[in-house]
């Protein structure tokens, strides 16, 4: 039996990504076309062994429950893993309520009756790969109370902005969790990625909820620096973490370099999804394809450059889809020009001439929208 | 779901020796074709799609494959509790020393005691080598409603052709009167595809005698149909006009994926209503390099594209490299054209790779060019 248990935290409660949020929750959000922002960290736990996964829902289940399924995409064992869906929603009575403890204390009677030792706590929005197994053997080793995960950048003034950052002593001991205000250029961007040992992990609950409602847990965490060891630990390889439109729509587009996506997409580190049994995808007579990333089922008469294309797409003679990120099922009429945007599921945009926005402010299309 | 009272068995023995290098290694059946699916889909998926729960496969060669395939009925949506996909090899049986099927016919015999657990009313006999799509349970309604005991599906095919095929010749009604197996002069232009919906009381009973004829070759063509029509059972004809493809030899195979480049593919693989399942590979989307040019092509996930492809197909994670050229030519899973090769009029087989530079197939050729071994290219 693996040593931990998984958590995949709900990012809506912490996150607001303008647009597409008021559909889906971010977990759901497609990535690089055929996957949805969940499917890299309930991959990456599946990859490492650790098959029970306790999945945090906020606002707007629907596209999540039936992306998730039975989560047998996943390889994990039907029998003896388990992949739990916990919905919690405070609704609008203040936002400041819909915290990541207080979904945590609504299922603390799950989390406490689970069999494993330690838990590892990572959220939807933060895009990477990472062996959780050897992650947790790093921190078991280090005797640490709590570990954190960090990726080191360098350009925390401009992205990163929504992220957290970790303060570090010389030993990686953590002194604080902040806000990235882009004040500095190099930055260990917390990836809201925690492990402890479960007992811990409930204790600190309990007591962050009734301490103040407000809390979040790596507040919380942070508020207790001083009384616990907690250490962080350095991630390298690709990462990508989704708190705004703009890191929505940038990260998408790191990965049409091919070294880039490669890094992400390791052919033994698989990531699974949902299939949808779409077919290939066409490309006809005057279709221009160059750097990007195109999922199945779509038809291609038109150009694309610079852009990630979803699944079943519609693409039509004369369009042109420049640095864009096209969701599934869009359809780009005759002789339309895209320009850096984020088009959202099932939209139409057959009436429009162009729609194009500056490269520094992706624009957004609403899904099942008409233009 | 619970709803079809017709069991479908597919016959998919066949060696498909005239797919050469392509059935070295696996049975026709699992031979890949359109970018990501295997022959074997195309039935599986019908059926799934026709409402029938229960399908037995019958192999024989080179089943590995083609067995760890079929076994996850999942793919198919054949996993319910009322559902499943059954590989069924021959077997050794205490009382009868069989362990090959001694024809098609003997393969459904052997397994007399399978269609029984399930107790079906109607049994529907499929190829595993074709490509197409049809819906069995229009069929089954049209058995039901001749009062058949044996509907066959038949297709046009050209006059000229007609002898190279199993022609059924019918009456005004439809009525099977006669089954020529290529005939020198055809009477009927209407042949056979190898489909059969059988009450399955009638066959069951034709089967049993037909197992102890020693004079038999245990064959649908040969021994069953003709035992029906000399014992006047009534069999009706079922038309099929749609897309049908046996992809027996390398070239209909390459033709085949051809036929998927139209913009109206007869085939439409892209029906939302009638979609062919097949197993899902986990790789990223197809990668599109920036010097990459594509003209006329079908492409799926997981390949990556940086030279120049022209009115090809591409199966899953084939590559081709920076300035090679790609033209009417299909490259099969894991096919990788290194920088600067030039593949023409080919068919690369799975996990081939054409090195630097090299070229393979010519575009004047008569017939396309198999390449089932590495090729070696500039060091």
């Amino acid at each position: 039996m693996a040593k931990a248990f998984g958590i995949v935290t709900a990012a809506s409660n912490r996150y607001v990504v303008e647009g597409m949020q008021e559909y889906r929750p971010i977990s759901s959000f497609s990535f690089a076309g055929r996957y949805r922002l969940v499917d890299f960290p309930i991959s990456n736990f599946s990859n490492s062994g650790i098959d029970r996964i306790q999945v945090y829902i906020s606002g707007n289940p629907r596209s999540l429950v039936e992306h998730l399924g039975t989560g047998r995409q996943y390889n994990i064992n039907s029998k003896r893993g388990k992949l739990q869906l916990l919905f919690h929603d405070e609704g609008n009575i203040n936002r400041l309520y819909n915290t990541d403890i207080a979904a945590f204390m609504d299922s603390i009677d799950l989390i406490e009756r689970t069999r494993e030792e330690y838990v590892i706590i990572t959220s939807s929005n933060m895009v990477f790969r990472e062996d959780f197994s050897a992650l947790l053997d790093q921190h078991i080793k280090s005797e640490a109370d709590i570990s954190l995960l960090y990726h080191r950048v360098d350009n925390a003034c401009d992205a990163f902005r929504g992220c957290s950052v970790l303060n570090l002593n010389r030993q990686k001991g953590v002194l604080g969790i902040e806000m990235n205000m882009g004040n500095a250029k190099d930055r260990n961007i917390f990836m809201d990625t925690f492990v402890m040992k479960k007992a811990l992990f409930v204790e600190l609950i309990k007591k962050a909820a009734k301490t103040s409602s407000m809390y979040h847990l790596s507040r919380f965490v942070s508020s207790e620096a001083e009384t616990y060891d907690i250490r962080g630990i350095q991630h390298k390889g690709y990462f990508a973490a989704i708190t705004d439109l703009k890191s929505y729509y940038d990260a998408n587009l790191s990965l049409i370099d091919s070294e880039t996506a490669r890094s992400l997409f390791d052919g033994k580190w698989l990531i699974y999804t949902q299939t949808t049994d779409s077919c290939p995808t066409q490309y006809f007579e005057g279709a221009s394809v160059k750097k990007s990333m195109v999922s199945n089922g779509c038809h291609i008469e038109g150009t694309i450059e610079n852009s990630v294309i979803g699944r079943g797409v519609k693409v039509g003679k004369g369009a042109v889809i420049r640095n864009s990120v096209v969701l599934a099922y869009a359809q780009i009429g005759k002789d339309v020009v895209i320009e850096n945007q984020v088009i959202d599921k099932w939209a139409r945009v057959i009436h429009a001439n162009e729609v194009i926005s500056d490269a520094d402010k992706p624009g957004y299309v609403r899904r099942d929208d008409t233009l | 779901m619970s709803q079809s009272n017709m069991l479908a068995m597919i016959l998919a023995g066949g060696r498909g020796s005239r797919l050469l290098d392509l059935t070295n290694k696996v049975a026709k059946p699992a031979v890949s074709f359109g970018g990501k699916y295997r022959i074997i889909d195309f039935p599986l998926s019908n059926c799934a799609n026709s409402g029938i729960d229960v399908v037995g496969v019958l192999t024989q060669y080179e089943s590995v494959v083609l067995n760890s395939y079929v076994a996850a009925g999942g793919r198919w949506g054949l996993d319910t509790k009322d559902s499943g996909v059954f590989v069924l090899p021959p077997r050794e049986k205490a009382d009868e020393g069989f362990n090959v099927y001694r024809g098609t016919a003997d393969a459904i015999s052997q397994n007399i005691d399978f269609i029984d657990s399930y107790n079906p009313d109607y049994l529907l006999i499929l190829s595993g080598d074709h490509i197409y799509k049809m819906d069995y349970d229009d069929m089954l309604n049209y058995h039901k409603a001749q009062n058949a005991e044996l509907t066959v599906a038949v297709r046009p095919v050209p006059w000229k052709e007609a002898s190279r095929f199993g022609i059924m010749n019918t009456d005004g009604n439809g009525t099977i009167t006669e089954f020529q197996e290529k005939p020198k002069e055809p009477k009927s232009n209407l042949a056979s595809m190898g489909i059969y919906i059988f009450t399955w009381k009638t066959l069951k009973k034709v089967l049993l005698a037909d197992m102890k004829n020693p004079d038999s070759s245990h064959d649908f063509g040969n021994d069953v149909i003709p035992e029906f029509l000399n014992t006047g059972k009534k069999m009706v004809a079922y038309k099929f006009e749609g897309y049908w493809k046996d992809v027996g030899t390398i070239d209909s195979l390459w033709e085949a994926n051809m036929d998927l480049l139209g913009k109206r593919s007869e085939l439409n693989m892209d029906d939302p209503s009638w979609k062919i399942y097949t197993s899902d590979a986990s790789t990223l989307p197809q990668l599109i390099g920036p010097d990459a040019l594509i003209d006329r092509a079908y492409i799926t996930q997981g390949c990556i594209v940086f030279g120049e492809v022209h009115h090809s197909v591409l199966f899953t994670e084939s590559q081709i490299g920076e300035g090679a050229v790609v033209t009417d030519s299909v490259l099969m899973p894991g096919a990788i054209v290194e920088a600067g090769a030039k593949v023409t009029r080919a068919l690369v087989a799975d996990g081939v790779r054409i090195g630097k530079g090299a070229v393979v197939g010519s575009a004047d050729s008569e017939n396309i060019t198999l390449v089932a071994k590495r090729v070696k290219g500039e060091e």
